[in-house]
C-alpha cells in the first residue's frame, strides 16, 4: 500500500510504485480530469501539482510523490468553479473539445501564483502544453484576463 | 466539426433547398420515452435522407430512410430538443438550441438539448450539423410556437391571430392575460400540426447571433467532463492494444502475458484479419507496460517491403504520366485553350499521408451480458457503434445500447469502428466489463490517413494576359475505392473537392482524377480533399499572379469579378491583414481563397523566416462568409483551430511508410504548433444572408497556401511539397 495526499485527502492504493501518477489519479483513485495525452511529457495533458509545482503526471513514479502533497483539476477551487483561471477560461470561452485543458489551467494557475503580472512572453514560455484545437490565443487572453491584465 | 462518412459528406455536398421536415405529434410510445413530464407537447419532426443516405442505411442493415428529432415543452416548463448529433466542442448542442428558441421566443438557456438513442443519431462530419438541422428545428420550433397560441386561442376563445408570444409565454394583448408555453402545452398536444409557419426573417433575429456562452464550456475547466477516456464502469478491468507495426500482419499465434494480465487476440472490424492483441490488467499502465514486454510472433505480408513510401511516389508520379480514367470537371475545351497561349505554366504538387492525433487516444468502454451489450465510446457516428455491436453479439438492435461520450477531438478518425470493434472482442473474451485504450503510439502507428496526392496544373496564358486553359490532374488513392463504393464516371468527389468548382470560371478547364491503388488506411481528415486541392489551386493562382507580375490580390480580384460573395470575403480578409501597406523588414504576406462546406473563407498569412528550416507566421486574418453566424463566438473559436491545425500540418505533418510501417510514433516526430509558435488569427465574419454554411472543416483549407504564397513573396522560392519541413521532431516544453 502506497499512502498518497491528493487535494488535501489522504488515500492508501495497491499499486506497483513504479506505476505513474497519471495512472495511478486516473485508474485507482478514479480523479479522470488529469488527461493521458503522449505519454511521453511532450504535451501537457496531465500536468497536476506537486507541492504546488506544475509536474507532467505521466513520468513521475507514484513511489516519488509520497509524502508530497497532490493537487489535480478537482482540487484547484473547493466549488469547481470560483478559481480566478477557472473563471476566466469561461468568460474566454477557451474550449473547444477540452481535452487537454485540465493541464492548461494547471500550468496557468501555477503561473499566476509565482508570477502576477506575466508578460505575452512569459504566458507563452510557461504555456507549452499542446493543444490541437488550436485554443491558445484565448487561453492567453484567459490567463491575462485571470491576472487582471 | 470535421470529416465526413458517406451520409454526412452526401449531406454536405447535396445543396440547398433542404428537404422540409414532416412535423407531427409524436407517437404515444415516445411520448413515454422523451416527455419528462408527464403530460405536455412532443412534436417529431423527420426529414428523409438522401437517395445516397438511403442507399447507406440499406446497406448497414437500417430499415429507416429518415432522421427523426423531437421538440418538448413540459407542462412542467422544461423545452427539450432532442438530437441525433455529438458534440466535440464545436457548439453544435447551443447553436441548435439558439435556433429552436429563435422561432419559439424563449430565452435561449431556456431549451435543453439531449441526444437521441444511438439508432436515431446522425453521423457528426461534413460540417454539416447546424448548416443541415439549423432550419429543422427552427421550423419545428415556430410549429410548437403556433400549436401554443392556437391552444391560448381556444381558452380565451379569441382568434389566434390576436394573440402574441413573449419570453415563453402567450400574451393576449388587449385583455393583458398571459399563459405560460407548460400551461398550455397539454391542450396544444391535441391540437392539429399546422402544415406552414412563418420563420423569423434573418433581420429580426433575436437569438441567433448572438455569442451566446457555450453550456459544455465550465465543466471543461474542472475536470468533470466526462470524455469516452474516463468512464468507469463497476467491476471494469484496463485493456491496451497492441497492433502488428507492418500494415496487413497477422498475429502467428497468441502469447501468454505476465501473471495478472490477459492477452486476446483482436481481429479488424471484418473479423477476417487478426492483427492486433489486447492485454488486459487491472489499471491501464499495468497493461501498457505488458503489451510493450509481450513477445509477438507476427505473420508478415509478403508484399510488406512494396508498402513504401518512395514506391508510392514512384507509383503516383508514373500514374500523372498516365491516362485519366474520371473526368471530374469539363468546361469548354482546354486543347483549344492551349493552342491559344503565350505562356505556359506546368506546376505540380505533392502532398504527404496525414495522421488525426485527436488529444483523446482511441477507447471503448464495453459491458456484455448474456442478453445486453452496453457501449460507453467517444463517437462520430453512435448508429455504426450500435451495427458493430449487433454484428459482434448477435444480440439484437434493441440490446444494444450506445453512450455516445464527449469526444476529446474527433477529426474525422472517431467515425470508424475499429477500436469499437475491438473492445466488444475483449469484453467477450474476458467475461468483464473492459474499458479498452489505444497508447498515443498505436494511435499515431494505425491511423486511418488523409490521402496522399500529387496534383500536376497546367495553365494557358493568352495574349490578353487571361487563363485560356486550366488543366489540374490529381492521383491521389481514393477514399470511396477502399470502402467498396463504385466510383462515377466523375470519380471520387472526396479525391477532387476543393479543384472543381472553383470561383474563378476558366472558360477552358479540365479536373481530371487518378486513382491510386494503396495498401494505406484512408480516413476522413478535417476539410477532406479540400485540405489537398486548395493547397494546389490558391498556389498555382498565385504563381500565374506572379508570372503576370501581377499583385496577387489584384489578380484574384479580376477573376472574382463576377462572384461578389467570395470578392467581399476576399477583400474583408485583404483590408483587415492591411495588404499593401509596408511591413517591417523580412516580413511578407500571402492570401488565399477556399469555398467549402458551403462557406467562403479567404485568409492572409503573415510570416518571417530570418533562419533557414523555419516560417513564422504572426498574424492570419481570416474572413468567412458561412451564410449568417449562428454564434459569432463558435465561428471565431472554429477559424482560429482550423487555422492551426492546417498550419501544423503544413508546417510539419507527414506520415511515411517504410516496409509496412508508419512513421508517426507520438508528438516526439509528429510536430504541432505550441501557442509561443501560433499566429495571432483575428477573425471577421461576413453576413451575406445566404444560407447557412458549415464552420468545422472550412478554416482549414486556405492557410497552407497563404503562407506558401507569403513564403515566395518574402524569398522568390516556392514551396510546392508539403509539409515544409519534413522530418521534424518535437521535444518537451520547447518546439
Amino acid at each position: 500500500m502506497i499512502s498518497l495526499k491528493v487535494n488535501g485527502q489522504t488515500l492508501q492504493v495497491d499499486v506497483d510504485p513504479s506505476t505513474p501518477l497519471l495512472w495511478v489519479l486516473r485508474d485507482v483513485v478514479g480523479l479522470t480530469g488529469t488527461k493521458y495525452g503522449c505519454g511521453i511529457e511532450i504535451c501537457g495533458a496531465c500536468t497536476v501539482w506537486i507541492d504546488g509545482s506544475p509536474e507532467k503526471s505521466c513520468d513521475v513514479a507514484v513511489k516519488e510523490v509520497v509524502g508530497k502533497s497532490i493537487t489535480t483539476i478537482e482540487g484547484l477551487s473547493p466549488d469547481g468553479a470560483s478559481h480566478p483561471v477557472q473563471k476566466a477560461w469561461v468568460a474566454c470561452q477557451v474550449p473547444q473539445c477540452g481535452y487537454c485543458q485540465s493541464g492548461m489551467i494547471m500550468k496557468a494557475a501555477a503561473l499566476l501564483k509565482g508570477n502576477k503580472k506575466p508578460t505575452d512572453e512569459q504566458i507563452d514560455s510557461a504555456m507549452n502544453n499542446v493543444c490541437v484545437c488550436g485554443t491558445y490565443q484565448r487561453i492567453r487572453d484567459a490567463v491575462k484576463k485571470a491576472a487582471g491584465l | 466539426m470535421s470529416a465526413h462518412d458517406e451520409s454526412s459528406t452526401i449531406e454536405a455536398t447535396e445543396k440547398p433547398p433542404i428537404p422540409a421536415p414532416l412535423i407531427e405529434h409524436a407517437s404515444e410510445l415516445d411520448r413515454r420515452k422523451f416527455l419528462k413530464s408527464a403530460s405536455g407537447l412532443l412534436l417529431a419532426f423527420t426529414f428523409e435522407m438522401g437517395a445516397k443516405g438511403k442507399a447507406m442505411a440499406a446497406s448497414a442493415g437500417a430499415t429507416s430512410t429518415s432522421i427523426t428529432s423531437y421538440l418538448s415543452i413540459g407542462s412542467d416548463e422544461a423545452i427539450t430538443v432532442y438530437l441525433g448529433g455529438g458534440e466535440m466542442g464545436q457548439g453544435i448542442y447551443s447553436g441548435l438550441a439558439q435556433g429552436a428558441a429563435e422561432d419559439l421566443f424563449v430565452d435561449w438557456a431556456k431549451v435543453s438539448v439531449l441526444p437521441l438513442p444511438a439508432a436515431l443519431s446522425w453521423v457528426t462530419g461534413g460540417s454539416s450539423g447546424i448548416m443541415r438541422r439549423l432550419q429543422t428545428l427552427r421550423t419545428a420550433g415556430a410549429t410548437a410556437r403556433q400549436m401554443l397560441i392556437n391552444a391560448a386561442a381556444q381558452k380565451w376563445n379569441v382568434s389566434a391571430s390576436s394573440l402574441t408570444t413573449v419570453k415563453g409565454t402567450v400574451v393576449n394583448s388587449i385583455t393583458k392575460a398571459s399563459f405560460t408555453y407548460g400551461q398550455l402545452a397539454s391542450l396544444a398536444a391535441t391540437l392539429p400540426v399546422p402544415t406552414t409557419v412563418t420563420l423569423v426573417p434573418n433581420s429580426a433575429f433575436q437569438i441567433i447571433g448572438q455569442p451566446v456562452p457555450r453550456p459544455d464550456i465550465p465543466s471543461k475547466t474542472n475536470g468533470r467532463a466526462i470524455y469516452g477516456i474516463d468512464v468507469r464502469v463497476p467491476g471494469m478491468v484496463f485493456a491496451v492494444v497492441r497492433h502488428c507495426p507492418t500494415m496487413g500482419g497477422t498475429l502467428a499465434a497468441t502469447p501468454t502475458g505476465p501473471t495478472g494480465t490477459q492477452v486476446v487476440p483482436l481481429s479488424d472490424p471484418s473479423g477476417k484479419l487478426f492483427n492486433a492483441v489486447a492485454v488486459v490488467a487491472s489499471n491501464t499502465w499495468a497493461a501498457k507496460n505488458a503489451a510493450s514486454q509481450l513477445q509477438i510472433k507476427w505473420t508478415l505480408p509478403t508484399n510488406a517491403s512494396t508498402i513504401d513510401s518512395t514506391v508510392f511516389a514512384t507509383q503516383a508520379q508514373s500514374l500523372l504520366n498516365g491516362t485519366a480514367p474520371y473526368t471530374a470537371e469539363k468546361v469548354g475545351n482546354v486543347l483549344t485553350g492551349f493552342g491559344n497561349t503565350v505562356k505556359t505554366l506546368d506546376l505540380q504538387y505533392n502532398l504527404p499521408y496525414l495522421a488525426h492525433a485527436c488529444m483523446e487516444v482511441l477507447n471503448c468502454t464495453v459491458k456484455l451480458t448474456a442478453t445486453t451489450c452496453e457501449i460507453w465510446a467517444p463517437t462520430q457516428a453512435p448508429a455504426s457503434v450500435q451495427q458493430t455491436g449487433v454484428l459482434l453479439t448477435g444480440l439484437p438492435a434493441s440490446a444494444v445500447t450506445v453512450y455516445p461520450m464527449l469526444m476529446g477531438g474527433g477529426l474525422g478518425r472517431k467515425i470508424e469502428q475499429d477500436y469499437i470493434s475491438q473492445a466488444i472482442q475483449t469484453a467477450k473474451a474476458i467475461g468483464k466489463p473492459v474499458k479498452l485504450s489505444w497508447t498515443r503510439e498505436e494511435d499515431f502507428g494505425h491511423d486511418m490517413y488523409r490521402p496522399m496526392a500529387l496534383s500536376r496544373i497546367q495553365i494557358g496564358i493568352d495574349k490578353a494576359g487571361a487563363i485560356s486553359a486550366w488543366s489540374n490532374r490529381i492521383v491521389a488513392p481514393s477514399l470511396a475505392t477502399q470502402r467498396g463504393r463504385v466510383l462515377p464516371v466523375t470519380g471520387d468527389g472526396q479525391a477532387t473537392e476543393g479543384a472543381t468548382s472553383r470561383p474563378y470560371n476558366f472558360l477552358n478547364r479540365l479536373v481530371e482524377y487518378v486513382p491510386h491503388p494503396s495498401p494505406v488506411p484512408l480516413g476522413y481528415w478535417r476539410s477532406v480533399a479540400n485540405s489537398i486541392n486548395v493547397f494546389a489551386v490558391e498556389s498555382a493562382i498565385d504563381e500565374v499572379a506572379l508570372a503576370l507580375k501581377i499583385d496577387p490580390l489584384v489578380y484574384r480580384q479580376q477573376l472574382l469579378v463576377n462572384d461578389p460573395r467570395s470578392l467581399a470575403v476576399l477583400n474583408a480578409a485583404a483590408k483587415m491583414a492591411g495588404w499593401g501597406t509596408a511591413l517591417p523588414a523580412g516580413r511578407a504576406r500571402g492570401i488565399a481563397l477556399s469555398n467549402a462546406f458551403g462557406s467562403i473563407v479567404a485568409e492572409v498569412a503573415e510570416i518571417s523566416a530570418p533562419v533557414a528550416g523555419s516560417i513564422t507566421v504572426h498574424k492570419v486574418a481570416c474572413a468567412i462568409d458561412c451564410g449568417y453566424a449562428v454564434n459569432p463566438n463558435s465561428v471565431e473559436a472554429q477559424m482560429q483551430g482550423g487555422i492551426l491545425h492546417g498550419l501544423s500540418a503544413a508546417l510539419w505533418g507527414q506520415v511515411t511508410f517504410k516496409s509496412g510501417v508508419a512513421s508517426a510514433r507520438n508528438f516526439s516526430n509528429y510536430r504541432v504548433l505550441r501557442m509561443a509558435e501560433a499566429p495571432v488569427v483575428s477573425v471577421q465574419i461576413v453576413n451575406s444572408n445566404s444560407p447557412l454554411g458549415g464552420v468545422g472543416e472550412p478554416g482549414v483549407p486556405p492557410i497552407a497556401p497563404a503562407v506558401a504564397n507569403a513564403y515566395a513573396a518574402l524569398t522568390g522560392k516556392r514551396i510546392r511539397t508539403l509539409p515544409f519541413f519534413p522530418g521534424a521532431t518535437m521535444g518537451e516544453g520547447g518546439g
